[in-house]
């Protein structure tokens, strides 16, 4: 494989770099963008308190479990710990949210033609929750991390390549019918900014929840309407340096292909970077023209992977996941100020674009959304739901380690004893509008809700009984700039 | 399927050099960016933001479109003509596009040795407009060998400024015509 890739390599760049015609050369810009944006937030969301589920032996001292993960969801050891004193809190409904990025666009031509450049996006978001340390120790939630960052070469006869991290053509760059020009996007909007991880009913699996990790993406010049793009990725990591943790190697390296604790993780941790993911692939292909004066967009595309192997601790190596394999399609249409669009996804993926664990059954999901620009005012909305495997039916048996007995049946699992055999549900919609008050300067204002549901399942093991469904709504109002 | 896909990888680009002249650069805001919604909010799409360092090419062509000639001006291009060819039997000390002003040296007609004249004149803007030149005209009379200032009749300045404009209506009307 790598001999193949590193042949095609060669191709691409003989083809790209070939002399073409003369074209006066351009001294490289520096240019910053970027944004700001705050938002005032009302948020209602099931299991957004916290309970002590297991009465205190004495009054006043605290409960043996206090808070737990979801059955099912990356347990892997890349999520914070829970809490185990047992600390329980009750929040409010309303919180402000402020975020910015700042951008630094590099853009040069040379003598043949070529452009070039490099994108660097500097985001002020770098840790979503808070250390109760002293800040000597730790970091604040406002501290600068990269975004995404990548450099480019396009030629006008060959296309263009970018190497770096960057969403892929199947996780943002072409897709067509997601309609998110409204409010702050509406169910893909900013909506996460002001939920909580509690009771599982945060994270969408949008084409961007795909992720920025580090690639090599080919995306061609655009022929008869036609344009496509591919790329490749050796795992699910971004950045500099190995990712290891430790003097000892283990699942946190970027590079690791079997690692014990691999089964937790085939949904990314919370927080990026701790997945199982491998050899990601993405393709897609896409037409864009107008018929009669509607603009017209459809996109099909594809993104397949492999997946780490669980390593027990004995050096045995077990396939426990299946590949990633999702096929997308996606339509949409722009008249008179309306757009309207929809996709559709179906393949072996779990919520979150998670790897399935062996034995589970492919993800379907469905969007749809609508929106309308008038001078300064866009309105809009948007709907998506889908099917997920979510708990899986297998677990890892580091017993039967390197034989058939690796996996076993979940006992918790839907299809068990005491469970139904129905998938988790994933269902939400946005609507919003906002309003142009300067090129770039918006007002907007957006209300979303997002359910998951999976029968017999607790999704909220941090209050007593089984909380099966869960579902976070979020009225947003504020102000974004872009620059 | 490996080898599907590998042959596939090294086609794309080649296939992708025989679009002939349906064929063209996906600019790179035509590509989503997610989340961030960078290219449908900002003003100018790609070519938004400051440039720190470099020579902003999107600025100076948008700046040469608005003059009308893309001759790298930066007051109406008809007036400035029209105000060079008007002042064209003076010699000009100076002349500055961006600034729009003209200067002329002490200009003596032939007729008249006593006496000699300066022009100034103003484009005063982008638009082509009855107000958009201003000329001032100074002259001076030979009193006992020396140059002493005197005043011009009101009219000679407001008549320059007619002449300009005939003659930017005239450059005007010829390059509408072509």
């Amino acid at each position: 494989m790598r001999k193949i890739l590193l042949g095609t390599t060669a191709v691409v760049g003989a083809a790209l770099l070939a002399p073409a015609v003369a074209v006066a050369q351009e001294a490289p810009t520096v240019r910053i963008g970027g944004f700001f944006r705050a938002y005032y937030g009302y948020t209602q969301q099931t299991g957004r308190n916290s309970t002590q589920v297991t009465t205190p032996a004495t009054p006043g001292s605290p409960a043996l479990v206090g808070s737990t993960l979801p059955t099912g969801t990356a347990g892997g050891t890349g999520n914070l710990g829970v809490d185990s004193t047992g600390n329980v809190a009750r929040l409010s409904k309303n919180d402000f949210s402020t975020d910015a990025e700042v951008h630094v666009f590099v853009n040069g031509k040379t003598a043949n033609g070529l452009s070039y450049g490099a994108v660097i996006e500097i985001a002020f978001n770098q840790q979503e929750g808070r250390n109760i340390v002293q800040q000597r120790a730790s970091t604040g939630k406002s501290t600068a991390s990269i975004d995404e960052y990548y450099a480019f070469i396009a030629s006008p006869t060959f296309g263009q390549i970018r190497f770096g991290d960057e969403d892929g053509p199947v996780g943002g760059l072409m897709n067509s019918g997601v309609v998110t020009n409204f409010g702050s996007g509406g169910v893909y909007g900013d909506r996460e900014s002001f939920v909580s991880r509690q009771a599982n009913d945060r994270t969408t699996t949008a084409p961007g929840s795909l992720g920025d990790n580090t690639k090599i993406i080919y995306l061609s010049p655009q022929f008869f309407g036609f344009d496509f793009g591919a790329s490749y990725a050796f795992n699910y990591n971004e950045g500099e340096d190995t990712g290891c943790s430790s003097n000892q190697s283990s699942g946190y390296c970027d590079t690791a292909y079997a690692f014990t604790g691999a089964s937790g993780v085939g949904i990314a941790a919370a927080g990026p970077n701790f997945s199982a993911r491998r050899n990601e692939v993405q393709a897609a292909a896409r037409w864009r023209g107008s018929l009669a004066g509607i603009g017209l967009a459809v996109t099909g595309g594809y993104v397949g992977a492999g997946a780490a192997r669980e390593l027990s601790l004995t050096g045995t190596q077990s396939r426990v996941f299946n590949n990633l394999n999702v096929f997308q399609v996606g339509a949409q249409a722009s008249a008179y100020g309306f757009t309207v669009g929809a996709q559709y996804e179906h393949g072996d993926a779990n919520f979150f674009w998670g790897n399935t664990i062996r034995g589970d059954r492919p993800m379907d999901q469905f969007f749809a959304g609508l929106s309308y620009t008038a001078g300064p005012f866009t309105v809009g909305g948007n709907y998506v739901i889908g099917t997920f495997e979510g708990n899986s039916r297998s677990q890892y048996n580091a017993a039967g380690a390197g034989s058939n007995a690796a996996l076993i049946a979940n006992a918790s699992a839907p299809g068990a004893t005491g469970y139904g055999a129905g998938m988790m549900r994933r269902l939400g919609y946005g609507v919003g509008g906002n309003y142009r008050l300067a090129p770039g300067l918006d007002l907007l204002a957006e209300f979303s809700s997002y359910t998951v549901a999976e029968r017999g399942r607790d999704l909220d093991p941090s209050n007593p009984g089984v909380q099966d469904k869960a579902t976070a709504k979020v009225f947003i109002l504020g102000t974004r700039l872009a620059f | 399927m490996k080898p599907a896909l590998i042959a596939f990888g090294v086609l794309l680009p080649l296939l992708s050099a025989c679009g002939g002249e349906n064929q063209r650069l996906v600019q790179n805001d035509e590509y989503g960016d997610w989340r961030n919604g960078r290219a449908r909010n900002r003003p100018q799409g790609a070519s938004a933001g400051i440039v720190v360092f470099g020579v902003d090419k999107d600025r100076e062509t948008r700046e040469a479109a608005a003059t009308g000639g893309g001759s790298g001006l930066s007051v109406n291009a008809y007036l400035w003509r029209a105000t060079l060819d008007t002042l064209s039997f003076m010699p000009l000390a100076s002349a500055d596009p961006f600034g729009g002003t003209i200067i002329t040296e002490w200009y003596t007609p032939p007729s008249a040795n006593g006496e000699r004249f300066r022009a100034q004149a103003y484009v005063l803007g982008r638009q082509l407009r009855s107000d958009g030149v201003r000329v001032q005209v100074f002259r001076q009379t030979l009193d006992r060998g020396q140059w002493v200032d005197s005043p011009v009749s009101a009219a000679t300045n407001s008549d320059l400024e007619d002449k300009v404009l005939a003659r930017a209506r005239e450059l005007r009307s010829q390059s509408a015509s072509r």
